[in-house]
């Protein structure tokens, strides 16, 4: 008996040893990425592998004036904002509808919410320029808002329906009976007992908004309205000779979804899980 | 039975009433994925800016598209060896970080947040961390492989045709795996203990168990993890576009990334727009066929 506990402590020993190693290699270009943003050009190419010494702050400081990043954080944030929180306006009501919706409406309208997760914006991307030049939607940030309700709806309505589905009916008959319209009993009954999928819809929606690259590449041109994703895709043309630089605005890029998803990483991952049909 | 006459038209009745809660959501998707849609396919049968009024020609954007578009095919057959090397490398190195992690009984937490993080990362930022990475002189990977003895310092993996897509695999892998084996992580939690303990008594070792018990039964999260991965790369562009733009001379371009330089570098709208109905094709048929396939093998399994 002792030599089996043996045995299983030495292979947990084992365990952890691989796992660590294979974390240091998957945490390694993040490291390497913070690392290269403190240190000086010098430094960078004689010495790819140390530590910077001393640390300085000036490349993160030259890259957030140069590159415009908090201009660039502004807008990514107000266009997340303005677009999850209109996803959700526009999803709840339907899902609270399709959990309703008998048959035949119920068949026909639920296949119909799934095609658009079938088809990847790449496709319309072509005939969604063109008609939104037509409509004056190029370089404003309602044209992109648009865009991403447009593509995260279809979705959050499926996620949402099922949330709202697993909530008890004999809940809504009590609050009708007692006089509560729909909109009461979606606002006081319904919403606050689906709070995960709404929470899980709401990380999932930031994150593909806030990440999304394909939307405004397409759709923005002026530098002042370029989202952190333009920015930093533009990085490394424009500082492709100042490279401590370009690191510096790619450490401001890369921290702060990783503290985000630190403080609240159990549901970024429930989320995140959930959400991936959407990517 | 009393009230088979009645329910009918109560059904219809909330039928409308719900109808109201569903029409806005479908309002919007009709203008600005349907109408998109069907302006596409006019598009897509006509050779045009996209500015001014275009000359109708028929199927000819689809002939030159199947028939006579090299870089096109080469686009075609970059992406579809992309995905299958993908296939195989999110299931195999998510499965086996989630074989790792499931067999650690104290202090997994760690490791699936390191693993899951890039997840969490935009292409952009990622795709703009690997290009450095591979760069000339003070890239990670340039001089990992330059201490090895297998490249110059100067050299670079994404500025040589034979490597360039295989350099971007390496940041796609990085970016997606963790959430495989997040999903794979989910799928052992379900299958039972007793299973194991009684493999054990008959005396089947870690990998005999692996193949009869963790694998069949994994094969539904399988399937997720293909059709996702099929999706996700049969349409990339955001990696590419932000590495390579495509190049060298085509050796990284997608169907997606090579839509795009036809689209808005040489304004050839018709006939991008009639690529990416060749791409919506692809992308149905390669669904279809994974679940036709795929998807038995798992119910079989379950069921």
């Amino acid at each position: 008996m002792s030599r089996l506990l043996h045995r299983g402590a030495r292979i947990q020993l084992l365990l952890h040893a691989s796992l660590a190693c294979l974390s240091v290699i998957w945490a390694y270009p993040v490291i390497w990425t913070l690392t290269n943003s403190l240190k000086t050009t010098g430094e960078l190419y004689s010495a790819p592998w140390s530590l910077p010494n001393p640390p300085r702050l000036e490349n993160i400081a030259n890259a957030w004036m140069q590159g415009q990043l908090g201009l660039a954080l502004l807008n990514s944030a107000y266009v997340t904002v303005v677009s999850v929180s209109l996803i959700l306006l526009f999803a709840a009501p339907a899902a609270f509808g399709f959990a309703r919706l008998k048959l035949p409406l119920h068949a026909v309208l639920g296949l119909a919410i799934l095609v658009p997760l079938m088809i990847p914006s790449e496709i319309i991307m072509v005939p969604l320029f063109v008609m939104f030049r037509v409509l004056g939607l190029l370089n404003t940030r309602e044209g992109l808002i648009s865009l991403e309700v447009a593509s995260g709806v279809a979705f959050a309505s499926v996620v949402l329906t099922t949330f709202f589905r697993a909530v008890p009916r004999d809940l809504e008959d009590a609050a009708r009976i007692d006089g509560a319209h729909s909109a009461q009993v979606l606002r006081h009954i319904i919403l606050p007992l689906a709070g995960p999928g709404i929470a899980a819809v709401t990380v999932f929606e930031s994150v593909f908004v806030w990440n999304d690259y394909f939307g405004p590449l397409i759709l923005i041109q002026k530098p002042e309205l370029f989202t952190v994703q333009l920015t930093i895709g533009n990085f490394s043309n424009f500082y492709a000779t100042d490279q401590v630089v370009l690191f510096g605005g790619l450490a401001i890029a890369v921290v702060p979804p990783l503290v985000v998803f630190a403080l609240l990483q159990r549901s970024f991952t429930d989320g995140l899980t959930i959400g991936a049909s959407r990517y | 039975m009393v009230f088979a006459a009645t329910k009918p038209r109560r059904v219809h009745l909330e039928n409308a009433r719900n109808l109201l809660w569903v029409l806005p959501v479908f309002a919007l998707l009709a203008g600005v994925l349907v109408y998109p849609l069907a302006s596409g396919l006019l598009l897509s049968l006509q050779r045009t800016t996209g500015s001014a009024q275009g000359e109708f020609v028929g199927l000819e954007n689809y002939v030159e598209a199947v028939y006579g578009d090299g870089t096109f095919h080469q686009a075609v057959g970059n992406t579809v060896a992309f995905t299958v090397v993908a296939i195989v490398l999110q299931t195999g190195v998510g499965l086996l970080l989630a074989v790792l992690i499931s067999e650690v009984r104290r202090g997994r937490l760690p490791y699936r947040m390191i693993f899951f993080a890039p997840v969490v990362l935009s292409a952009a930022a990622v795709g703009s961390v690997w290009q450095w990475m591979y760069a000339p002189y003070f890239g990670l990977f340039t001089n990992a492989l330059a201490a090895l003895g297998l490249t110059e310092v100067s050299s670079s993996l994404l500025a040589s045709q034979s490597t360039a897509l295989w350099a971007i695999m390496g940041a796609f892998v990085w970016r997606w795996a963790g959430f495989n084996t997040v999903i794979y992580l989910a799928g052992m939690q379900s299958i039972p203990k007793e299973y194991y303990e009684a493999a054990m008594i008959e005396g089947a070792g870690g990998l005999r168990r692996f193949r009869h018990i963790t694998w069949p039964l994994l094969l539904p999260y399988t399937y997720t993890v293909v059709l996702l991965t099929t999706m996700g790369t049969l349409r990339i562009f955001d990696l590419m576009w932000i590495m390579t733009q495509g190049g060298p001379a085509h050796a990284t371009e997608t169907i997606a990334t090579y839509i795009f330089t036809t689209a808005f570098r040489f304004l050839r709208i018709g006939y991008a727009q009639s690529l990416a109905f060749v791409l919506l094709a692809l992308v149905a048929l390669l669904t279809l066929l994974l679940t036709l396939t795929l998807r038995k093998r798992a119910n079989q399994v379950v069921g």
